[in-house]
């Protein structure tokens, strides 16, 4: 286990506050995901590496094929296989490493990857499989990067799960490889999955402007191109502030600044291009970027037209995790929908203050959305409910409109394009008549 | 157990789901009752969202949250003590399923001590998911339940029959199962009955337990059963529990109820168990199931067809389609079991489903067959855990002679569509 190094790194944001954001999960009233599941979410687009998870079935055997974080690499695509050494009785008796071996080994020969990522479970901790020194063997052996990933799930939560993850990237790949050429506009984007595609609705503006994706953790990332993040300029955090401490980490390491972003709705679209064209600290980009936003603007504007006449006085509730619970609440305000509440259950002390700015003294922020949200819709008289698939029995058993915002989601609601496709899915809820229809009264209880 | 074993040293593209999956599926299907997983949080979190999807119903799981500080100082006890208290705060369970994973199994702590600490009700079970799978699982937990709360008797009630099926079957096909058996003038307790809790209607209210299911009474009562019947290989140990209780109770077995055979052996026991004959209306679908096999025949038969999940639920598919003339050119199991093998089928993945595509003119398999068949162009009967992208699993009927009609239409009609 190599988590004590890393414990310097699990500072948060909320660190000055009393409450621990952070805090270990409570048995008999936590739901949340693990650590493990965590660096799954962080590292599994890196689509041209085998993603192999040394552990029992639970882990991979429940969770491989669930995220649509699309990819570009030709040929297969890692993240939507499952490898899994799938540990027996006599692995956990005698180690598991021989299989461990075997199965790296295995992967080598038959899908020839660009590296494999070995994520260790709660079982492989415990027995205390040697997994870096089977990594460091199978890298010389098979002459490619076998990264050893330590983010077991009891060590904690999603968030921790995500950072320990980037932190084994940033140990392994980062700085190992350089660029063939540099500019003075290579940035990396951490922490965007390209979930749905999300990323790609804004990385034809940035190319338009001349800025160049050197690489990404992780959305349609590149095993090659990762290793050369140290070259670039510029770190922009687009999600995850779990992943905070890679970028001061890099900052130390590399001296590369770091930029918090959202890519969620107009206003913040056009506040991270600006931020970005800022940070790199060049005028004419700086004037481009400004000429840039002002057209997509105009023309985000002109597409919402027709949507923004009927969700004027709409009221939703949103619950979500993390950034989002800001970031979506604003692009409905560009919609023109009223956000009534939002779930700050999984948000930091910063996302909740962001929260507080954009849904103003009478927004709701839920700690407990679960229990809350049903009576806020209620009380409120919300006309529909974003959340994530959990939620989608409450949104229909309170007879509200749904929309999925989270991971499951089938198309992007990313950048000025993705606005569009938000407004567009949130008059489709809101117009079906499905809704009304299911809360008749059945003929014997009139 | 003659299927031959995974050589691999891995999973490519998982089948096998996990014990404790199949343990929480058990516990769901007992009224009011709350799953609690003995292991990181990340394992019930993981089972819940994987069901969620598959039922699209809200799934009622707890878990202890052993971290890795708890993983190595204690016994569990403490932790499994305070996860019931978070849990009664909240709501009031009938029943607390207290289920191990790998990682309590690997550090050992006892449960049987920790759940006589409790002053609730409480069935304890060891499911490490290092061995068995889904269906050994679920199985291992109904047996515990039987052993931990049906009172011992020597009474019998005659014409009350205890069904226990296997994890494969539908809600809908249990409800119709118990249907059957009910026709015949005899009572019948299922255990577990999802075809109540995890059917896909709409409640009054999101409940934080399972709503609907076998009460605790009935479980305590399934003692004074005439007979016990076990659907699948899975299950045929579990008679042995209810027997302990009382040995004067029948065991009757079925490895399947698929098809026009499989369903005349079992109408055949329960005429003899009941002494009664079939309604008109089950003599109707067994007619219907006839026409429908000599009605599908030239568009399933000679089919060369892919079957790949759990053991005891694709058995039965593969009988009725095989009496509708298809070959079953491929079959993968999730593990072994003597229904695998009557298929002559083999424990294994998708990556090995895929290197027998050659040839396959439909799968019937998981929503992982999805992408298999895609990329070789074939036509996909998706059934299975997960069934995700996928709408009204819980109401897919292939059982006996109704389900056995429906399902050959829906194969012959995904068979001559285009693709």
């Amino acid at each position: 286990m190599q988590l004590a190094d890393k414990s310097i790194d699990q500072t948060c944001a909320h660190v000055a506050s009393k409450k621990p954001a952070c805090s270990r999960p409570t048995p008999g009233a936590t739901t949340g995901g693990c650590a493990f599941e965590g660096a799954q979410i962080a590292l599994f687009p890196y689509a041209d590496a085998a993603h192999l998870v040394h552990g029992p079935l639970t882990c991979l055997g429940a969770s491989w094929e669930t995220r649509e974080t699309k990819t570009s690499v030709e040929g297969r695509d890692f993240t939507q296989m499952g490898f899994t050494t799938g540990m027996e009785l006599n692995d956990v008796i005698f180690g598991g490493e021989p299989r461990l071996a075997k199965a790296i080994a295995y992967i080598v020969e038959a899908y020839a990857p660009e590296a494999v990522f070995v994520y260790t479970t709660c079982v492989s901790a415990l027995v205390g499989d040697d997994v870096n020194a089977t990594c460091k063997e199978a890298a010389l052996t098979h002459g490619i990067p076998v990264v050893p990933v330590h983010a077991p799930g009891f060590v904690g939560s999603k968030n921790l799960g995500s950072r320990l993850g980037a932190m084994d990237v940033l140990k392994n790949l980062i700085g190992t490889k350089e660029p063939q050429f540099s500019t003075p506009y290579d940035i990396n984007l951490i922490g965007e999955y390209n979930v749905t595609g999300d990323m790609w609705q804004y990385t034809a503006l940035l190319e338009e402007l001349g800025i160049r994706v050197l690489s990404t953790l992780s959305g349609d990332g590149r095993v090659a191109k990762i290793r050369t993040a140290h070259r670039a300029k510029l770190n922009v955090i687009v999600c995850a502030k779990s992943l905070n401490a890679v970028c001061e980490r890099m900052e130390k390491e590399y001296g590369i600044p770091y930029i918090s972003v959202s890519f969620y709705g107009k206003r913040d679209t056009s506040d991270a291009l600006l931020q970005i064209a800022h940070a790199l600290g060049d005028e004419a980009l700086m004037e481009r970027t400004k000429a840039l936003v002002a057209r997509e603007e105009a023309l985000v504007e002109a597409k919402l037209l027709p949507f923004k006449t009927k969700l004027t006085g709409k009221k939703a509730v949103l619950n979500t995790g993390g950034n989002k619970s800001w970031s979506i609440a604003s692009a409905l305000q560009d919609l023109g929908v009223e956000v009534v509440g939002t779930s700050v259950r999984k948000a930091t002390e910063e996302d909740k203050e962001k929260a507080r700015k954009y849904l103003g003294e009478n927004g709701v922020l839920m700690e407990n959305p679960g229990a809350e949200q049903a009576n806020l819709i209620k009380e409120r008289g919300a006309h529909l409910l974003l959340a994530g698939g959990r939620s989608l029995y409450t949104a229909i058993k309170q007879r509200v409109a749904f929309v999925d915002v989270n991971q499951e989601k089938k198309v992007s609601y990313g950048a000025y394009n993705g606005l569009v496709n938000l407004a567009h899915d949130v008059i489709k809820a809101i117009e079906n008549p499905v809704f009304d229809v299911v809360g008749r009264r059945a003929p014997w209880e009139q | 157990m003659g299927a031959i074993m995974q050589t691999k040293p891995l999973h490519v593209n998982p089948l096998k789901l996990s014990q404790p999956m199949g343990a929480t599926l058990a516990f769901l299907g007992v009224d009011g009752c709350m799953p609690l997983m003995h292991g990181a949080q990340g394992c019930a979190s993981f089972t819940k969202v994987f069901f969620t999807r598959h039922f699209q119903d809200p799934i009622a799981i707890q878990t202890t949250a052993v971290t890795d500080i708890t993983a190595v100082l204690d016994g569990g006890a403490k932790g499994i003590a305070e996860a019931v208290e978070n849990i009664t705060k909240k709501v009031n369970p009938a029943l607390i399923g207290l289920f191990t994973t790998g990682l309590t199994e690997t550090k050992g702590d006892d449960i049987k001590g920790a759940a006589s600490g409790l002053s609730l009700p409480v069935v304890y079970v060891n499911t490490p998911d290092y061995e068995g799978a889904l269906e050994s699982g679920w199985a291992l937990s109904v047996s515990a339940m039987i052993t931990q709360l049906t009172t011992p008797t020597a009474q019998i009630q005659k014409g009350k029959v205890a069904l226990l099926p296997h994890v494969g079957m539908s809600a809908l096909e249990l409800e119709r199962l118990k249907e059957c058996i009910a026709s015949f003038g005899l009572s019948v307790v299922a255990l577990p009955d999802i075809s109540l809790s995890l059917d896909g209607h709409l409640g009054e209210k999101q409940t934080a337990l399972s709503s609907g299911g076998t009460t605790v009474e009935e479980i305590k009562e399934l003692g004074t059963c005439e007979a016990v019947i076990t659907v699948g290989a899975s299950m045929e140990g579990c008679a042995k529990a209810l027997r302990a209780k009382n040995p004067a109770i029948t065991p009757l077995h079925v490895s399947h109820l698929g098809g026009l055979v499989a369903t005349d052996s079992f109408i055949a026991m329960l005429m003899s168990l009941s002494g009664n004959a079939p309604t008109p209306t089950l003599k109707r679908w067994r007619a219907r199931l006839q026409d429908a096999l000599l009605d599908t025949h030239e568009m399933v038969g000679g089919k060369n067809v892919a079957l790949i999940g759990e053991p005891d639920e694709i058995v039965g598919y593969g009988a009725l389609l095989q009496e509708a003339g298809a070959k079953l050119a491929c079959v993968i199991g999730a593990t072994s079991s003597t229904n695998l093998e009557s298929l002559g089928g083999v424990v294994g993945d998708f990556e090995d489903l895929e290197h027998r595509m050659e040839g396959i003119d439909v799968v019937i398999g998981n929503f992982h067959a999805k992408a298999i068949a895609k990329r070789f162009g074939v036509p996909l009967v998706v059934r299975g855990f997960p069934s995700w992208g996928t709408v009204g699993g819980a109401l897919n009927h292939s059982v006996l002679y109704e389900g056995g009609a429906q399902s050959l239409f829906r194969v012959a009609n995904v068979c001559e569509k285009d693709h």
